[in-house]
């Protein structure tokens, strides 16, 4: 009986290693896809980073009017940002080789359903990225003419409008991911829903008479006779 | 815009039977009804005979009649060419009226060409003499405005314009931005058409500088007191937004030329110059202080991009002053005004951006402005005037320096 038990034993321990022996190529193989995308991705990021520097591209960008990439950059940079992004994307894709190296069928499943949501993945970071920048851009063109019309909550308004299309290009952008869509409808449409009312609620029956008031008054007196005696002009 | 817009072909037709004229004399703002029409006719008549040897003239005047074929051969009269003048972009509307008018004084191949925005009911004729007579009769090229006017009038010239042309260009011209002016053949040569690659020039803007840069005799007249339309629903902020934006514009043009330009010199002057009685209302600087207040608050972020810390203490540091103590020094207000211009230049942030920053910086020099006890009487303006010139005078090395270095100041 011991020796059926040792044999089993044995026959066991056999199947196991040669199991984790027939994974062990493939393991091999994944670490050494990857060492092999890191060492060019870090040859991709340091060209990148040297040419992106070379045309002055932090300047650049914010010629063409996208100053908020530097704040969601690295150090303020956005060559750093598009360096490190390059070498991120290379790492990813050498993972996702490497997993090839396992068991074809499900490995190849699996690398094609990562491959096939990239374009989704890299389409949402878009939307993001062009949302912050209008956000961006509207917010502070909201404070600016809020400020300059003496307005004392400016910067409440103008985060209020930052966030309202935040929240919209978020809720885009997992929309197009195609993530927990029917709560981020639902989430989205209590949450606009009920900044609208509180709004129409605070202004229709809060502050009727205030705005009123203002209204009147912004209504009769044209703004040259608001500064009386200063003439710009 | 091109150059048909400016001038149609029925004027461009009316204009090649004209032939020629000594003088074209254009009001770029449209009278406000028939009897200011007739007026700004008689006016250019009456002007006619006042010079010694009468010029051929022609009148350009929105919605005058354009008789046919004038009996009057001394005066010809045509319509404004170009589109009516657009009340809530008043400096656009100026500059696109002001380039049919010398567009028309150029087919005319006219020795002068006057343009008026004045309104023609408080003018006279001798408006017309005076900005025409140094250039039909002195051989200037350019005859620019001096109006009378009370010390809170003409606020974004005296803050700005004047102290930051005067320094920046060396020539001491109390109104660069006009808008009534004088121009001789040569400069109006010179002014930008609507096509080509000058088409983005301002051409009100870019006039001064023009003259000066191509070193052309220029002179300014008192004309006496200017009523000028009044932008509807326009705030302070966009009328900046309007003139800075042309300003700071042709600064960067005009780079290389400014750099070589040491200390201001005088223009020649011709006729008296006058003050308007104080306003009867006080002034109540209350809502001035308290914009500047709330944007020192608010506004960190954006000025942060734009001005140097030390400029940012200093203006935080008089957000805190008490009403009574609340003065803008002269340098710290020509370095800021500096600073915005650099900062046009290098696209700091977004430009219209940048130009609206300014608005509650603008109003807090206006109410230091007139707070300031020296202010109370012409002579004192005046004087207080002169100082702040002196300031931008002695801050033009700052701007100079930040110009060309613009990174060492900014850690």
């Amino acid at each position: 009986m011991w020796e059926q038990v040792g044999q089993t034993l044995h026959e066991s321990t056999l199947r196991v290693v040669s199991r984790i022996a027939s994974i062990l190529p493939g393991l091999v193989a994944l670490i050494i896809a990857i060492f092999v995308a890191a060492c060019i991705a870090w040859l991709v990021a340091v060209v990148l980073r040297r040419v992106l520097r070379a045309i002055d591209f932090d300047q650049r960008l914010e010629t063409w009017g996208f100053q908020a990439m530097a704040e969601w950059s690295p150090a303020h940079s956005p060559t750093l940002l598009a360096a490190r992004a390059a070498w991120w994307v290379i790492v990813l894709v050498g993972f996702v080789l490497g997993l090839s190296a396992f068991d074809a069928t499900l490995s190849s499943q699996l690398a094609f359903n990562i491959f096939a949501y990239v374009p989704r993945l890299a389409f949402s970071i878009v939307i993001v990225l062009i949302g912050a920048v209008i956000a961006r851009y509207l917010a502070r063109h909201v404070l600016l003419a809020a400020v300059n019309m003496n307005l004392q909550y400016a910067r409440v308004l103008s985060a209020g409008v930052r966030w309202m299309i935040m929240t919209l290009v978020i809720t885009m952008a997992l929309d197009h991911l195609e993530i927990a869509v029917g709560i981020v409808h639902l989430a989205f449409g209590i949450l606009f829903g009920g900044i609208v009312l509180a709004l129409s609620l605070a202004v229709g029956l809060g502050s009727k008479e205030l705005v009123s008031r203002s209204l009147e008054r912004e209504k009769d007196k044209p703004w040259q006779e608001a500064e009386e005696p200063f003439r710009h002009l | 815009m091109p150059d048909t817009i400016t001038i149609t072909q029925e004027t461009r037709e009316r204009v090649e039977r004209i032939g020629t004229a000594d003088l074209v004399i254009g009001f770029v703002v449209p009278p406000k009804d028939q009897q200011a029409i007739d007026r700004a006719i008689a006016i250019s008549r009456a002007a006619i005979t006042g010079f010694a040897q009468p010029p051929r003239a022609v009148l350009i005047c929105p919605g005058a009649d354009a008789p046919a074929e004038s009996a009057d051969a001394s005066l010809q009269i045509i319509p404004m060419p170009g589109p009516p003048l657009d009340p809530l972009n008043l400096v656009q509307g100026f500059a696109d009226a002001f380039r049919s008018v010398t567009n028309v004084a150029r087919t005319l191949a006219a020795r002068a060409c006057a343009t008026i925005a004045a309104d023609p009911s408080v003018m006279d004729e001798n408006w017309i003499i005076r900005l025409a007579g140094p250039i039909l009769e002195s051989d200037y090229d350019l005859v620019a405005p001096c109006y009378a006017r009370h010390r809170f009038e003409g606020l974004i010239n005296r803050g700005i314009l004047y102290p930051l042309v005067r320094a920046l260009y060396g020539r001491r011209v109390r109104n660069p931005f006009g808008p009534d002016f004088c121009l001789s053949t040569r400069l109006v040569e010179r002014v930008p058409s609507a096509t080509g690659s000058t088409a983005r020039v301002h051409p009100i803007a870019s006039l001064l500088p023009e003259a000066i840069a191509s070193g052309m005799q220029i002179c300014q007249a008192y004309l006496g007191v200017r009523s000028y339309p009044v932008p509807d629903d326009a705030g302070v902020s966009a009328l900046l937004t309007q003139i800075l934006g042309p300003l700071f514009a042709e600064i960067e043009r005009r780079a290389a030329f400014l750099q070589r330009v040491r200390g201001s010199q005088p223009v020649e002057e011709y006729g008296v110059a006058t003050n308007l009685p104080e306003p009867d209302s006080g002034a109540d600087v209350s809502r001035l202080m308290e914009t500047f207040q709330n944007g020192t608050r608010n506004l960190q972020e954006i000025w942060s991009i734009v001005l140097p810390p030390s400029t940012l203490v200093e203006l935080k540091r008089l957000s805190r002053a008490p009403a009574a103590a609340f003065r803008m020094d002269d340098e710290l207000w020509a370095r800021v005004v500096y600073d915005f211009a650099l900062a046009y230049r290098l696209r700091s942030i977004n430009r219209d951006h940048l130009l609206r920053a300014i608005t509650p910086l603008y109003l807090g020099w206006v109410a230091s402005y007139a707070m300031n006890p020296d202010n109370a009487t012409p002579e004192g303006a005046e004087s207080l005037l002169e100082r702040l010139c002196a300031a931008y005078e002695n801050a033009r090395p700052y701007f100079v320096a930040r110009w060309r270095w613009p990174d060492r100041f900014n850690p």
